[in-house]
């Protein structure tokens, strides 16, 4: 488990700088519709860029302007101060307006900044439908992608090796999703601390040796019989980009509740979804990463991610959802709203709350929200306790 | 809410304020100044227009008769769309349907009310929008939400990726009103190959989905009629530019709103055809007289507005250009973009032309100019790649002797905010003098007017402009 804390919380983890060590290239990518597959057939690391380890914002407040979202600042600020100088090319993609905006602002900066900006930096155009021009259009962006990635490091990347790939992220997929079977229970026997630390990690370690550590993890869970939500409440933690191990800990740390559940950007609703191993292998990639509409950035597909939500809760047995979402993230802002009004006309308590990324600055704030709300359904689980 | 606000259907209410308006002027000056004294809180507004003169009462009467268009739309047997100022409204006309352009509703009320439209974009974070999203949509979606404007049957955007918190306005609006809800994509590229295709492509997507929810087909005959409609009123738009080139300029600044207003509401609309014709004329005749559009007869200097204008109450932004001499030569709303206009020389992927010979032809030509739109044309992808934002921004500020690059907009403009910065700096390493304001367009509370004409006037006097 402390292989997938260190990965999850360090910018510089131990796995990178080993792949590094070994002569590898590594590429930065911002967004959860790049296809990770791609880099690993071509024997380079693909790896997440997050903006943990964030201690100022001198570098992102120059360049951004002061309504944009801290997600994509803390990521400029940490490529400002060198902690990503392991990367030999990154990946901008129009997650949303913050987040594509990352193009220009990392690249300007790289003018004051020498040597900030890697040597292969790339706009991947994702659309923002999956209709058939849609679709068409994020094939050639991955083909694209691959003659430029082949290109740049005089790497070779045939069918063979892509379908290659998805099998073996297929195999973390399949994990991830036992480890989702195993939270279902009523006895939930891990902390989605620990389970969100590993699916952090998978985004950032070679995928073998994730594979490998994770194989190993699971078995070790199964052997498990401690039940760690006895007497908790079961929570589902939705909404904004978030790969703050700490955001978990301060909910589960109340020890009152357990998340049983998430729906991030960086959680399993991305990596715990199988990819066909047959047929076309780009076909494949463009079908999961375009078409499963899991993002509010792919508009007027509201009613399949309510049902998605829906399909999570009752699988994991939540008993309530909080929905956060970092300031000026207008997208998961207004789509939380729509959440927390539709689940509570179901019964389902939800908590919205509206934060910074980055260091827990307002974590007293955050603290007595969460507790009030699980008090909330304290009180709805049990009437004479909320009439006392 | 407050009660007292939602007693009030607020396109009755802003309709009939403005077809009295559009009548105010009918009279003699003496009746019409007379009236002033009874309407002390839209003398301000009215007169603005009023003092314009034949253009200005012109443009009075089409907002009315835009609001009429809504009113009226169900008695009409017609569907009303909920739509934005960046897909062009010449498709909805041609397939009969009516448009209600957010943006636009909401300038209007911010501009027409002292108490603006912060009441209906207050009720949108009480059903749970965030408060930084836009305020542009946020006025007209709150009247929506609180039931007070008439019912919505479809909703179009075309900003996903281009500007997403327009777009997420609208996927919001859809998913609470549960209306049907289509939108445009546009690639971050502009002018080749792949992505021409790619609006037309989309383009037939929409057309397939209005047909789907009207039950009617798209009349090819109609949409060349209005096609024409368009290559007349681009021809009149492109005389005026040609009038902005002039140094003076003829042209009024309230002008450059009334030209991108009134595209906005009627595009391939005899209605807007009409107001060009006489904007147009004017124009002429001051131009014949040696006459400046700056009341004060003196051209101190010229602005460019890189992005959007304010709207604050009683047009106040325009007569602050008034009064210190300056002329505005438009904003990124106020240029069309069609071939053929100078400052469109050094950027032809970037323009759209026209043709009718086909049905292709005309599907071509309605997806390229609505893809040419503004913020959807220069904003979908990183400034400073060819064709976009500061292409463009370099361009006008070159065709249109700017002294000086002015950027406004919202806070909820996400897609600006994200990189103004360097945006502003690389201009300034071309010889302009930027000026960030921090305002909001649409809502003065975030910064009251008084506090941006301050810091306008510092922005000239620091950098030695006035």
């Amino acid at each position: 488990m402390q292989v997938f804390h260190d990965a999850a919380t360090q910018v510089q983890c131990q796995s990178i700088m080993d792949w590094k060590q070994s002569g590898r290239p590594v590429v930065g990518y911002t967004c959860s519709y790049t296809p990770g597959e791609i880099f690993h057939a071509a024997d380079i690391l693909p790896v997440r860029l997050r903006g943990i380890e964030t201690d100022g914002m001198e570098v992102g407040d120059t360049y951004f302007g002061p309504f944009i979202c801290s997600f994509p600042k803390c990521i400029l600020q940490l490529a400002g101060k060198g902690k990503f100088s392991f990367l030999d090319g990154a990946i901008i993609t129009p997650g949303c307006d913050g987040m594509r905006r990352l193009d220009e602002c990392w690249r300007k900066a790289g003018e004051d900044f020498k040597g900030i900006v890697p040597d292969y930096f790339y706009y991947f155009d994702v659309p923002h439908k999956s209709e058939d021009h849609g679709m068409s259009w994020y094939m050639d962006e991955i083909n694209a992608l691959i003659e430029g990635v082949e290109r740049h490091f005089q790497v070779n990347i045939t069918m063979d090796k892509i379908s290659a790939a998805i099998c073996e992220f297929n195999k973390g997929r399949r994990l991830l999703a036992e480890i989702e079977d195993l939270r279902a229970k009523d006895d939930v026997v891990v902390s989605g601390t620990d389970v969100f630390a590993a699916t952090v990690a998978g985004t950032v370690m070679p995928r073998e040796e994730y594979t490998e550590a994770l194989t190993a993890w699971v078995a070790e869970l199964k052997k498990q019989i401690t039940s760690l939500s006895r007497g908790k409440k079961r929570v589902l933690l939705i909404g904004s980009v978030s790969d703050e191990i700490d955001l978990f800990q301060l909910i589960e740390d109340t020890g009152k509740a357990i998340i049983v559940g998430e729906n991030l950007c960086f959680g399993i609703r991305y990596e715990g979804c199988e990819i066909p191993e047959t047929g076309d292998p780009l076909s494949a990639l463009a079908s999961h990463y375009l078409g499963s509409s899991v993002c509010p950035r792919m508009y007027g597909k509201y009613k399949e991610r309510l049902q998605l939500l829906k399909d999570r809760i009752n699988h994991s047995k939540a008993e309530g959802v909080i929905m956060q979402n970092i300031r000026f993230c207008d997208l998961h802002g207004a789509e939380n709203a729509l959440f927390k009004r539709d689940l509570e006309a179901m019964g389902i308590p939800c908590l919205r709350v509206e934060r910074e990324y980055g260091p827990h600055i307002d974590a007293g704030r955050m603290k007595l929200r969460i507790n009030a709300f699980l008090e909330r359904i304290d009180a709805r689980k049990n009437p004479q306790r909320r009439r006392a | 809410m407050r009660p007292e606000i939602q007693e009030y259907h607020y396109d009755w209410l802003i309709s009939g304020t403005l077809n009295t308006a559009s009548r105010v002027p009918l009279g003699s000056p003496k009746e019409t100044a007379l009236t002033y004294r009874y309407v002390p809180y839209f003398q301000g507004i009215l007169q603005s227009f009023v003092d314009v003169g034949p253009p200005g009462v012109q443009f009075l009467g089409l907002l009315a008769r835009y609001y009429e268009n809504i009113l009226s739309a169900k008695d009409n047997g017609k569907k009303i769309v909920g739509t934005t100022f960046c897909s062009t409204p010449s498709i909805l006309y041609a397939m009969d349907l009516v448009p209600a352009t957010f943006e636009i509703l909401t300038a209007i009320g911010s501009m027409t009310w002292k108490r603006g439209m912060f009441d209906y974009m207050d009720f949108c974070c009480e059903l749970g929008m965030p408060e930084t999203s836009c305020s542009a949509q946020r006025g007209a979606l709150g009247t929506q939400l609180a039931g007070l404007a008439q019912s919505l049957d479809l909703i179009i955007c075309d900003t996903p990726g281009v500007c997403d918190t327009n777009a997420n306005a609208f996927a919001f609006a859809s998913a609470y009103l549960d209306k049907p809800y289509f939108q445009l994509n546009y690639p971050s590229t502009l002018g080749d190959r792949r992505s021409q295709q790619y609006h037309v492509e989309d383009y037939k997507a929409l057309i397939r989905f209005i047909e789907t929810h009207t039950g009617k087909s798209l009349d090819y005959d109609r949409l060349a009629g209005h096609i024409r409609e368009i290559d007349r009123q681009d021809m009149l738009t492109a005389e005026m530019e040609d009038m902005l080139l002039l140094k003076p300029t003829p042209i009024p600044p309230i002008f450059t709103l009334m030209i991108y207003a009134g595209r906005f509401c009627f595009s391939g609309h005899p209605e807007y055809t009409r107001l060009l014709e006489i904007m147009v004329e004017t124009a002429r005749e001051r131009m014949k007289a040696g006459v400046p559009g700056l009341r004060s007869g003196e051209e101190k200097l010229r602005v460019v507005m890189c992005y959007i204008d304010h709207y604050t109450v009683d047009m106040n932004f325009y007569h602050y250009f008034e009064e210190r001499g300056i002329a505005l030569t438009g904003s990124i709303l106020t240029r069309n973009f069609r071939d053929g206009n100078h400052y469109v020389a050094d950027m032809p992927d970037s323009a759209y032309h026209i043709g009718i010979s086909s049905p292709e032809a005309m599907l071509d030509t309605i997806a390229q100019m609505n893809a040419r739109m503004p913020m959807v044309r220069s904003i979908r992808g990183p400034y400073d790649r060819p064709g976009m934002w500061l292409e463009e921004s370099l361009a006008c500020a070159k065709a249109y002797q700017a002294d000086c690059i002015i950027y406004n907009g919202t806070p909820g403009c996400r897609n600006t905010w994200g990189m103004v910065k360097p945006f502003a700096r690389d201009l300034e390493k071309q010889g302009y003098p930027v000026h960030i304001m921090y305002d909001d367009g649409f809502d003065d509370r975030v910064e009251s007017w008084a506090a941006t004409r301050e810091r306008l006037d510092e922005f000239f006097h620091i950098r030695g402009l006035l």
